[in-house]
């Protein structure tokens, strides 16, 4: 996939070389935004774009670590990474007045946790993670994270879970009743005893194959992000998204201006893009998330638009996962360890 | 012959590839302790013939008996006959003493018994000390004193050697045929040679069978083969001859009346199976001599070799039929280029073939 | 000419001892930097002091080691006794390597064996349908296997269409697939080596065993395995070696259910844990491993050839 997309990148570098005025280099996820937006960007501002993808927060922060900082002008961080990012100085701030369109971001998402204020990211888009339910395989009640960790006969080896510890770990906090980053003896090793305990139950551990196993049936249930499973239920997969009464995580990407950006400008330029609303709704129309800029309603398809995981009912909680003290982020990393050793 | 003294009685073997036919039903007897050599041209059936015997190649058709068994329908590792392969075929990654004792460890031999009975064939072939060394690590005349050994080690009733002197370079050749001979005396195991080698044949065989396109063309001792070759293609292949066409007159008692090219009439051995009317006599160089009488042909001199001991001369007789003679270079003068030479034909000598 | 070609011969070999270490120069190069580089920096780098969320702090420390080896308990707080986690993700990639190294020598030396005995013609037209699965990517190739063991999967549908099953086989998610994945993905490391031995193997020694009372049996055992062991040796190395490493089998078809020491590795890079000098560590202590086995197997070889 990422070669692909470098290629494509590669592709219309060449072909647009010779007229371009400036680089912009982006670092983003796999499969998350339209190559045809990459195209319009590149087109109104006379820019070359390149992008190269990752798949988790944590493997653009090692190699951001590994020394590409400096070399990309833009990333999209998680939430909690980009708290970790700019206390590890990796981001560059801006103010609003250089960004035209900074009032189109929704109130909600200005002044948050990770970034008060927004002083170094714009909103990007945002959705929850829960899991999804076949149900012709399974027709009891969906509204509980027990399926997952406790499950029912029906959908017992049949579970995939995520292979990323951090929302793994932080959805069975929520269904344990169990704070995040906590230090407590007694609670960690009962999240440890949950998790071991539901593991014999669960088929597999993947994030990137979150969606194929729905839609292909090698999965009855599994933890997924609300956007593939509107994605999985497109492509044909009889699946419910859940709102689980324990709370489910919420998580909002952000397009963040990176420290030492060889074209800052660009990237402001970028930026300010994305927060046009018919741009925004470019991207929600492909990733099927929910952007946090005001007037994109209009421009959404409906079925995107009316998708049942980016609706969620009026009592859904949602946590945002916390970036926790080094000294409690290794007894997580312990009981990952000890749930796949 | 005594039933009892035949080591190997081949009864008939047919060997068919398929529509080729390497083998026309060959019958021949080896008798116990003698080294019997199976020669000819490549692709006469020498070879298959020995590959039937040893096990390697299923017959077609007949019977292979050993010391009156028949061994026929026996896989190669239950007949108890050993081979000395053209390329040795020694086994690499073992040492000199373990490939020797690697056929006696199969027969169930205790592995110091093995040892010991190696380490005297070892002797045998006077490699004692080598036993430690890989085979990588000898030369070729020392590789083929090993996979001697080893074929030997397990007392065979009969060694079947293919071509084991052809690797060699010809000085080691000729060393190595005199002990080669020598240690089939000392063993008195029956010897079966196969080579296209005349001169090795002539030397080392008790008896020899003279094979062409699958079929024995004679048998018999080195001196028989050589001065009583029974047809043309024996008399060309062994030792240098020259073919005469005779009108045959008469046949009788192994006795004939010929008419030589000139019409010089004499009387020669006859092959069996020799009859009237046009013929070959068969007569080899050194038996025709220059003579101050008449001759029994006469013949122009072309060109002339210098042997050494003897001259060769090229002559022509006067029909144009060629001839090669061969004369003893002392004190004789070499004849020119073009002299007419009178020749006497010894009659004991030739032979009238049986075509 | 004809004189020059004695003298020619002899100096042209004078002409390539005097350039010889001017013509590998690219490849030291080439080693030096790309190979012994990485490996000194990944043994540096796991005696450093971790970062929280990745890198390193240059400070000399065995903690990584010990993480490693001993077990502090979950708060690092008892006293330490072995710690069998990782040594039991070793042991289990080792076990499932060997496992595919043994499948692979089952199945490939007797398709070598065929392959090597077949006329020269055809000889390469059965090598070049060895080795045409692997013109396609290992990834595209694991995610096939995917697709062919699934509960729906082609395999299980002809199962139950020839009633041979009355419900799917569970294939995909197990061991067994993994063992399929790994078996398929390192097939021809193990065929291409053992058919080249064979192919130099020469058959007047099989006869000659014959000949020296050794059933078919005995004559593989004696004559024919030790003579083309060097090809078996290079296809185990070329199998294992990999499959130790391999992480696409694992998660793909084993549901990535348990670390194998290329994904516990990766996890340190990648992962939430962000420790480096752990990840270098295990990494060392896979090479250290690697490594000994291959010395012990190259000493062994010495000592046989004196």
């Amino acid at each position: 996939m990422k070669t692909l997309l470098t290629t494509s990148a590669l592709a219309l570098t060449l072909a647009t070389a010779a007229a371009a005025e400036g680089e912009l280099k982006i670092y983003h996820w796999f499969e998350y935004i339209p190559q045809e937006l990459l195209d319009k960007f590149a087109e109104e501002y006379d820019v070359t774009v390149t992008m190269d993808t990752f798949d988790s927060n944590e493997a653009l922060l090692a190699t951001l670590k590994a020394g590409k900082l400096g070399e990309y002008d833009v990333a999209v961080p998680g939430d909690y990474m980009v708290k970790i990012m700019a206390d590890e100085g990796m981001l560059d701030t801006f103010t609003p007045d250089e960004m035209p369109n900074f009032d189109n971001i929704e109130d909600q998402w200005v002044d948050v946790e990770f970034d008060p204020g927004r002083k170094s990211t714009i909103p990007y888009q945002w959705g929850s993670t829960s899991f999804s339910v076949n149900t012709e395989a399974y027709d009891g009640p969906l509204d509980s994270l027990s399926l997952i960790f406790e499950p029912p006969e029906e959908l017992k080896g049949k579970i995939n879970v995520l292979d990323t510890s951090g929302e793994t770990l932080t959805l069975a906090s929520l269904y344990a009743g169990i704070p995040q980053c906590t230090s407590d003896r007694e609670q960690l090793k009962a999240l440890n005893a949950l998790v071991q305990g539901a593991k014999p139950a669960w088929a597999s551990f993947g994030s990137d194959v979150a969606k194929d196993v729905l839609v292909s049936g090698d999965a009855a249930a599994g933890m997924i992000w609300s956007g593939f499973s509107a994605k999985a239920r497109a492509e044909g997969a009889p699946i419910e998204y859940v709102f689980p009464k324990e709370g489910m995580i919420v998580w909002m990407d952000n397009v963040a201006l990176l420290k030492d950006a060889p074209n800052r400008d660009n990237a402001l330029k970028f930026m300010n893009f994305l927060l046009e609303p018919e741009n925004a709704a470019a991207v929600t129309n492909y990733a099927q998330y929910t952007a946090g800029v005001e007037g994109v309603a209009e421009f959404l398809e409906p079925e995107v638009a009316n998708s049942p995981e980016s609706n969620p009912p009026a009592d859904a909680k949602g946590v945002f996962v916390q970036a926790c003290p080094e000294e409690v982020q290794v007894l997580y990393d312990a009981i990952w360890t000890n749930l796949k050793k | 012959m005594d039933q009892k003294n035949i080591a190997v009685d081949v009864d008939h073997v047919v060997k068919r590839y398929g529509s080729v036919t390497a083998l026309h039903g060959v019958t021949l007897d080896i008798r116990e302790g003698e080294f019997f050599t199976l020669l000819g041209p490549s692709g006469c059936g020498k070879t298959t013939l020995l590959r039937c015997i040893a096990g390697f190649e299923d017959v077609s058709e007949g019977m292979i008996r050993l010391h009156g068994d028949d061994i026929t329908p026996l896989p190669a590792h239950k007949r108890p006959v050993n081979t000395v392969f053209q390329q040795y075929a020694l086994f690499p990654h073992m040492t000199v003493l373990d490939n020797v004792a690697f056929g006696l460890a199969r027969r169930g031999w205790s592995a110091r018994d093995a040892e010991g009975r190696a380490r005297q064939v070892l002797k045998l072939v006077q490699l004692t000390d080598f036993a430690k060394r890989k085979p990588g690590q000898l030369s070729g005349g020392q590789q083929q004193r090993v996979a001697l050994a080893r074929a030997l080690a397990p007392e065979p009733q009969v060694l079947l050697l293919d071509e084991p002197l052809s690797a060699l370079d010809l000085k080691l050749r000729q060393a190595v045929r005199v002990e080669l001979k020598q240690i089939q005396r000392e063993t008195g195991i029956a010897f079966v040679f196969v080579t296209h080698d005349q001169e090795e044949a002539l030397t080392m065989s008790d008896r020899i069978a003279v094979m062409s396109n699958g079929h024995v063309q004679q048998i018999g001792t080195p001196r028989e083969i050589y001065e009583a070759p029974v047809n043309r293609f024996v008399a060309d292949f062994i030792g240098e001859t020259n073919l005469l066409e005779v009108d045959v007159q008469t046949v009788l008692g192994g006795r004939a009346t010929v008419a030589l090219p000139g019409g010089t009439v004499i009387d020669v051995p006859a092959a069996d199976g020799a009859a009237t009317g046009p013929g070959h006599l068969s007569v080899r160089p050194e038996r025709i001599t220059p003579t101050d009488g008449p001759g029994s042909v006469t013949a122009t001199v072309d060109s002339h070799v210098y042997l050494g001991t003897d001259i060769q001369l090229h002559a022509k007789l006067d029909d144009g039929t060629p001839l090669v003679v061969r004369m003893q270079s002392s004190g004789a003068d070499i004849p020119a280029q073009g002299t007419r030479l009178a020749l006497d034909v010894e009659a004991g000598a030739a032979r009238l073939l049986a075509d | 000419m004809a004189g020059a070609a004695p003298g020619g011969g002899a100096s042209r070999s004078e002409v390539y001892r005097g350039s010889g270490p001017r013509l590998l120069l690219p490849a030291w190069i080439f080693i030096g930097v790309f190979l012994l580089l990485p490996v000194i920096l990944m043994a540096v780098y796991s005696f450093l002091t971790k970062e929280f969320r990745g890198g390193v702090i240059w400070e000399f420390t065995f903690a990584a080691y010990d993480q490693f080896f001993l077990n502090r308990g979950l708060f690092g707080d008892e006293p330490p006794t072995i710690e069998w986690t990782y040594l039991g993700i070793f042991w289990r990639s080792i076990w499932q390597a060997g496992l595919a190294t043994f499948f692979c020598l089952l199945i490939g030396f007797p398709t070598a064996w065929y392959v090597a005995t077949r006329p020269v013609s055809t000889r390469s037209v059965w090598l070049f349908l060895i080795t045409i699965p692997y013109w396609v990517n290992l990834l595209i190739r694991t995610v096939s296997m995917k697709f062919l063991l699934r509960d729906t999967g082609p395999l299980n549908e002809f199962l139950m269409w020839t009633g041979v099953i009355a419900e799917p086989l569970s294939l995909i998610n197990t061991n067994f697939a993994v063992q399929v994945g790994l078996f398929y993905s390192y097939l021809p490391f193990m065929v291409l080596p053992i058919y080249a031995a064979v192919e130099r193997y020469d058959f007047a020694l099989s006869e000659a065993a014959a000949d020296l009372y050794c059933d078919s049996w005995t004559t593989l055992r004696l004559v024919i395995l030790p003579a083309v062991k060097p090809g078996i040796v290079a296809g185990c190395i070329l199998v294992f070696v990999p499959s130790l490493g391999a992480f696409l089998a694992p998660d793909l078809l084993g549901g990535a259910k348990t670390f194998m020491i290329g994904s516990l590795i990766e996890e340190q890079f990648k992962g939430a844990a962000g420790n480096w000098p752990f990840g270098a560590a295990a990494a060392m202590i896979l090479l250290t491993v690697v490594m000994g086995v291959l010395l012990i197997h190259a000493r062994a070889q010495m000592r046989e050839d004196g």
